[in-house]
């Protein structure tokens, strides 16, 4: 048996670890306990849950007022890992810079996302987003029109994203892509990066921003643009949304193509 | 053509260059600017007519090269001139590539290249025939004669050469000067000429003459030199590279052509010597390095993480050293001799197990708690034997094993605070504090460094550095949250501190245990409980600085602060821990000795009652032989100390590696594969990889050593234990490192923190030897065991030898020497010194401080007036200009028409006026009376012309001088 003294020695170790990881602990607490939690309990999926606070305290028409509601859930009720309101700031000013036309969004999760690209963007230009899940594109259609968005600003696709990819040029007569936004499944950032690099639908001087970059993390994806020296890229530094211990980042590339 | 150009160069030149290179005499440092100044005096020298012509002629004989300069020469020259461009374009075209040559270049065009470059060697050759006038008189004139189409008119009288050539440096005494600093380097080379010009109708290039010889050499040589020069010139690398390889090129191509027949060979062979010996320097330097232990595997280390992660493993590699030595001295002072020569196992009862333990002394559990066959053993104190000499050597076996104890620690002593004053030395009074930004800025890169995410690591953390610094300073300006940090510090000081009283109270309590334990006996406990003292202390020193990191973010300080909080709390922690350990060693060192009274007691009733037994048994008292094993003897604390040190050291050792292979090397397999499948990223965010924990270390490896000097005494394999774990641990923390660690996200340069470490660890020193000597003065000796049974104290043995080994009038000086009389003024004597040699070197660094302000007032000083000095230039130069426009704007004026120049004047006065807004206002008398006409610009200027003399622009002056003469004529019509 272990003797009592033994074990109490390691109890700065247990602290050291509870301390240091605070950020994680708390963040396993709010993003699967409580959804766990209150899946049981309502009965609904925490997308729809989102979607009924959004739709009791933010005012229709107005993408400020939504983004600012779903900010509040998340940080004060549920979490669901929407881009969040300080990378989105970075969102925003390199929409503002770019001001690019054509943008495609993988990952629309619950539409906060593009509505914050939507919301930015200049006058004709056009967003496609695609969401693979089902219920979450019913939301995210129910956020973007309720932000006052129409079909002919944002088009929501809703097949998973290796799918649509390669008929973007075909089905959607695109021919150039100049932004793209990356936050779906961080696994398929470097394939879809691939298929993107593939399909020529990349010219010189489109921007891609993937997010989350660090943490869940998409090593593959870094080492990736790392090697390839078809990009000029940085990592935006930040820390993981609604979270203040946790650190993130926002990979920028800028495609240079090949020289 | 030429000469017309060599003389239009001529007209241009001379008089400012005889300004110049009067008033050069300290330049002499700069080679160039010599040269060059010394080719112009040349040129000057030459424009002085036939007067010196002979003078001349007879330099250029000596020097070989003049024969170019007097004016009936000039068709020759130019002729020779043209041969010589031709020869050099064909034979080194690389020349024009050279870009440091180009200005020689383009003199070389001006008849003045070859010249220019050679005049100073000429000179030095000068020198250098003074000294050996006859020979090489001789040779030149042979050289010469040689040559005669040139030089028709050289039938030059010996005698009259000495004359002139005295005057010659009369006339060129600087100059002279200048050369003798630098002749004897030369001489080699004079040897070669002489060689040269000796035999000269040998060489494989016939066709040169002596000059052009010279001339080849001299190239070769300033290749040379380029080569040597190459590295600090301010040049791009590539330019650099390709200038190295053409230059050794050349030098390779034309240095074997340069010297002759038998000197030739000679200097050939002088050359390949030369070169032969570079390459072996260059080899035996490379072998040496190879030499040094683990040098390329700290290399590696150092470029993947930096020097501070290096400075580790340079700090084990300095500690296995010294281990290496006190294993030396333990082991061949007091292990071999007393393994070789003492008396063999069993023959004593100190040597021998008890027959109760004899049973299981073989069992591995046994031995590995340094009981049983172990603890009978050289290992341990116990074991040695108190006769006075071993062997047929009369080795002193006690007498050594205490100076050995003595001068382990009194070795270690010398070398740490050696190491320390060269540390010292080294860091030198450097202040960081006052150019944070320019230290930042100029001393931050670690250029050590060659991994490309390490590089990348600390790119990061120099720039978060900056901002650091950045947001410090502004800081340091507003300080609004002070109170908040302040209160964040005392809070996290008092968790510290909690945390170590913790700690503290956890051991005194797991010793008191053990007490318990070991007075149950310990056959009647686990493991677990047996070894609790030493897994607490481990486990406890390993997870305690884990939880003082953590803290320290609260603290809020700045890294490098914070990294000497930490250790310093490291440190008290340990500290702590060891001397609780202590403390209750001496409670059981008391309990020992309470036992050993007991059972010495029982061995005289013992055997008393034996040889009472066998008196009346049988009255012949015959020795009664009785195995060793069964006589009963004492505990022996200082076997039980070295025991518990050596069982502490394993303990440590053991934790050290498991902590190593599983929270390093596990945690590292786990990222790295588990990544595959794991939903966040492993290695980028939660558990990540490892980081190397340089101060943890350090501070382990401090301790690990404080518990060798405490116990090395009582247990003499402690050395040699030592060593075999700081060898194992070099190699497994080497591979530790760079398989499963990453560098660090802050990474430091090490040097600021190393004397911090020896500090560190002459502390430890100190503390560890106070309680070893607190027990060598103070406490008896087991009367049964060790080299000093017997004895009142140990350091009897001392005044035994001096009274048995050396004469007595020896232990009587020595007897007068220790007494307290003498022994207190040296004592107050040493002190004294120490306190005048520490308040001189205080004084020598105030001096080098104050000399360091001296010299940077000094530069800001001349930053000043350099700046003052460009101004004033700039100034002159604007106002050149106006005056040279003023001038022509009055020649046209004066053409054009009279009464227009007022207004002209008003024109040009404006602009200047209100471009230097320098007006010097009016006298208050003048200008009120002029009042009324202010309008009229004539006023202006007058006022001006007053002033300007005495004005701060030298400028104005000169300006309106030629408008003063005519201005007031104005007014007066």
């Amino acid at each position: 048996m272990v003797s009592p003294a033994i074990a109490l020695a390691f109890l700065p170790l247990l602290l050291t670890l509870i301390i240091k990881y605070r950020y994680f602990f708390v963040l396993f607490y709010r993003a699967v306990l409580i959804r766990i939690w209150k899946d049981c309990v309502t009965g609904l999926s925490r997308e729809e849950r989102a979607f009924q606070y959004v739709l009791t305290h933010a005012t229709p028409g107005d993408p400020d007022s939504i983004l600012d509601t779903f900010d509040v859930w998340c940080s004060k009720v549920e979490f669901i890992s929407n881009i969040g309101p300080k990378k989105g700031k970075i969102l925003d000013r390199l929409l503002m810079e770019h001001s690019p036309l054509t943008v495609l969004e993988l990952g629309a999760h619950c539409g906060y996302s593009t509505v914050r690209i939507a919301r930015s963007l200049p006058l004709g230009a056009r967003l496609y987003s695609i969401e693979m899940d089902q219920g979450n594109a019913a939301i995210a259609e129910k956020v973007i029109r309720l932000a006052g968005f129409d079909d002919d600003t944002v088009e929501l696709i809703v097949n998973p994203s290796d799918e649509v990819i390669p008929q973007l040029r075909s089905d959607y007569n695109l021919e150039r892509l100049d932004f793209v936004f990356m936050d779906h499944w961080k696994k398929c950032y470097l394939p879809d990066l691939q298929m993107l690099e593939g399909s020529g639908l990349l010219g010189k001087g489109s921007i891609i921003l993937a997010d989350n970059v660090l943490f869940p993390g998409a090593p593959k994806f870094l080492r990736y643009i790392r090697k390839s020296g078809l990009y000029e890229w940085r990592i935006h530094r930040a820390t993981l949304e609604y979270s203040k211990g946790i650190r993130d980042g926002m990979a920028e590339l800028v495609y240079q193509g090949i020289k | 053509m030429v000469e017309k150009f060599f003389q239009d160069h001529e007209r241009k030149m001379p008089r400012d260059s005889l300004i110049t290179s009067e008033n050069d005499s300290e330049q002499d440092a700069d080679l160039s600017l010599q040269e060059e100044h010394e080719s112009k005096t040349h040129r000057t020298k030459r424009r002085d007519g036939d007067r010196q012509k002979k003078k001349r002629r007879n330099e250029r004989r000596k020097g070989g090269t003049r024969a170019r300069e007097g004016e009936e020469d000039l068709q020759a020259v130019s002729e020779k001139r043209e041969r010589s461009k031709r020869k050099r374009a064909k034979s080194k075209q690389e020349t024009s590539r050279r870009e440091n040559n180009e200005e020689e270049e383009a003199q070389l065009t001006g008849g003045k290249g070859t010249k220019a470059r050679k005049d100073i060697r000429n000179e030095k050759t000068r020198r250098m025939e003074k000294k050996e006038v006859g020979e090489v008189e001789e040779n030149v004139d042979k050289g010469k004669k040689k040559q005669g189409s040139t030089k028709k008119g050289e039938k030059k009288e010996d005698g009259g050469k000495q004359l002139v050539k005295g005057k010659a440096r009369e006339v060129k005494k600087k100059k002279h000067k200048k050369a003798e600093t630098s002749s004897e380097p030369e001489t080699s080379e004079e040897d070669d000429d002489e060689e040269e010009d000796n035999d000269k109708d040998v060489v494989r290039p016939e066709c040169l003459s002596p000059e052009e010889l010279e001339k080849l050499k001299e190239a070769v040589d300033e290749r040379k030199k380029l080569i040597q020069s190459l590295r600090g010139k301010p040049w791009s690398m590539k330019k650099k590279l390709a200038t190295l390889r053409e230059s050794q090129e050349f030098v390779e191509k034309y240095e074997g052509a340069l010297g002759k027949g038998k000197g030739r060979k000679l200097y050939a062979y002088k050359v390949l010597m030369t070169k032969k010996w570079m390459k072996f320097q260059r080899d035996f330097e490379n072998f040496k390095t190879a030499c040094i232990p683990w040098e390329m595997k700290i290399k590696e280390i150092e470029s993947h993480f930096g020097s501070s992660v290096a400075s580790y493993f340079i700090f084990l590699r300095w500690m296995y050293g010294i281990n290496m030595i006190l294993f030396g001295l333990t082991f061949g002072l007091v292990m071999v001799p007393e393994a070789l020569m003492g008396r063999p196992y069993g023959s004593m009862p100190r040597k021998t197990v008890p027959r109760a333990e004899e049973a299981s002394a073989m069992d591995f559990a046994v031995l590995w708690d340094f009981g049983g066959y172990a603890q009978y053993s050289v290992l341990f104190y116990g074991y040695y034997n108190s006769q006075r000499t071993v062997g047929w050597l009369k080795f002193r076996m006690p007498l050594s094993y205490f100076l050995v104890g003595v001068g382990t620690v009194a070795y270690s002593y010398m070398v740490v605070i050696r190491t320390m004053a060269r540390n010292a030395n080294e860091s030198g009074v450097g202040d960081d504090n006052s150019f944070n930004f320019s230290w930042k800025m100029f001393t931050s890169w670690d250029y050590l460094i060659g991994n490309a995410e390490t590089a990348d690591n600390k790119f990061a953390s120099i720039t978060t550095s900056f901002k650091e610094a950045i947001l410090e300073e502004q800081e340091s300006h507003k300080d609004d949250n002070i109170h908040l940090t302040r209160f964040l510090r005392v809070l996290a000081n008092f968790l510290v501190l909690c945390c170590l009283a913790g700690s503290g109270y956890l051991i005194y309590f797991v010793v008191r245990r053990s007490q318990k334990f070991a007075l149950d006996g310990l056959e009647n406990h686990t493991w677990w409980e047996r070894n609790e003292v030493n897994m607490v202390m481990s486990l406890l020193g390993m997870f305690c600085p884990m939880l003082f990191d953590v803290i320290s973010t609260l603290e809020n300080y700045h890294p490098r602060v914070a990294l000497q909080w930490q250790l310093g709390r490291i440190f008290a922690l340990f500290l702590g821990n060891l001397y609780t350990f202590i403390i209750a060693l001496m409670d059981e060192i008391n309990l020992k000795r309470k036992e050993e009274k007991i059972v010495k007691f029982n061995i005289t009733m013992w055997e008393a009652s034996l040889y009472n037994g066998t008196v009346s048994e049988n009255s012949t008292a015959s020795p009664v032989t009785i195995n060793p094993a069964d006589v009963p003897r004492g505990p022996c604390w200082e076997t039980m100390v070295g025991q518990e040190f050596v069982r502490l050291i394993i303990s440590d050792t053991m934790t050290t590696y498991i902590t190593l292979l599983i929270g390093d090397f596990l945690r590292a397999v786990l990222v790295r594969f588990l990544n595959y499948c794991w939903c966040w990223d492993l290695e980028a965010g939660f558990p990540s990889y490892s980081e190397f924990d340089v101060s943890g270390n350090v501070l382990g490896l401090i301790f690990n050593q404080g518990m060798i000097w405490m116990g090395s005494f009582y247990a003499p394999c402690l050395p040699a234990l030592n060593v075999i774990r700081l060898h194992v641990s070099m190699y497994l923390q080497c591979w530790a490192v760079m398989c499963c660690n990453v560098p660090q996200e802050r990474v430091f340069k090490a040097s600021g923190s190393n004397n911090f470490y020896m500090a560190m660890l002459l502390v430890i020193l100190f503390l560890s030897t106070l309680p070893a000597i607190y027990t060598i003065v103070s406490i008896p000796p087991s009367f049964d065991c060790g080299p000093f049974s017997g004895k009142n104290r140990m350091f009897d043995v001392i005044h035994e030898t001096l009274e048995s080994d050396f004469p007595p009038w020896f232990s009587k000086v020595f007897s007068y020497a220790s007494n307290p009389g003498l022994v207190l003024p040296f004592i107050l004597l040493m002190v004294l010194a120490i306190y005048y040699l520490q308040s001189t070197s205080k004084s020598y660094r105030e001096a080098n401080v104050e000399l360091k302000k001296k010299l940077q007032m000094q530069n800001e000083e001349n930053k000043r007036k350099n700046k003052r000095a460009a101004l004033k230039a700039q100034m002159d130069l604007e106002e050149a200009r106006m005056t040279a426009q003023e001038q022509q704007r009055n020649n046209n004026a004066s053409v054009q028409d009279q009464e227009d120049d007022t207004d002209i004047h008003s024109s040009v006065q404006r602009p200047c006026q209100e471009k230097y807004g320098c007006n010097p206002p009016p006298p208050v008398g003048g200008r009120g009376r002029q009042m009324p006409s202010s309008r009229d610009p004539g006023s202006r200027t007058y006022n001006r012309g007053n002033h300007g003399p005495s004005g701060y622009l030298p400028g104005f002056a000169r300006q309106s001088e030629p408008r003063m003469y005519r201005v007031p004529s104005l007014q007066r019509h």
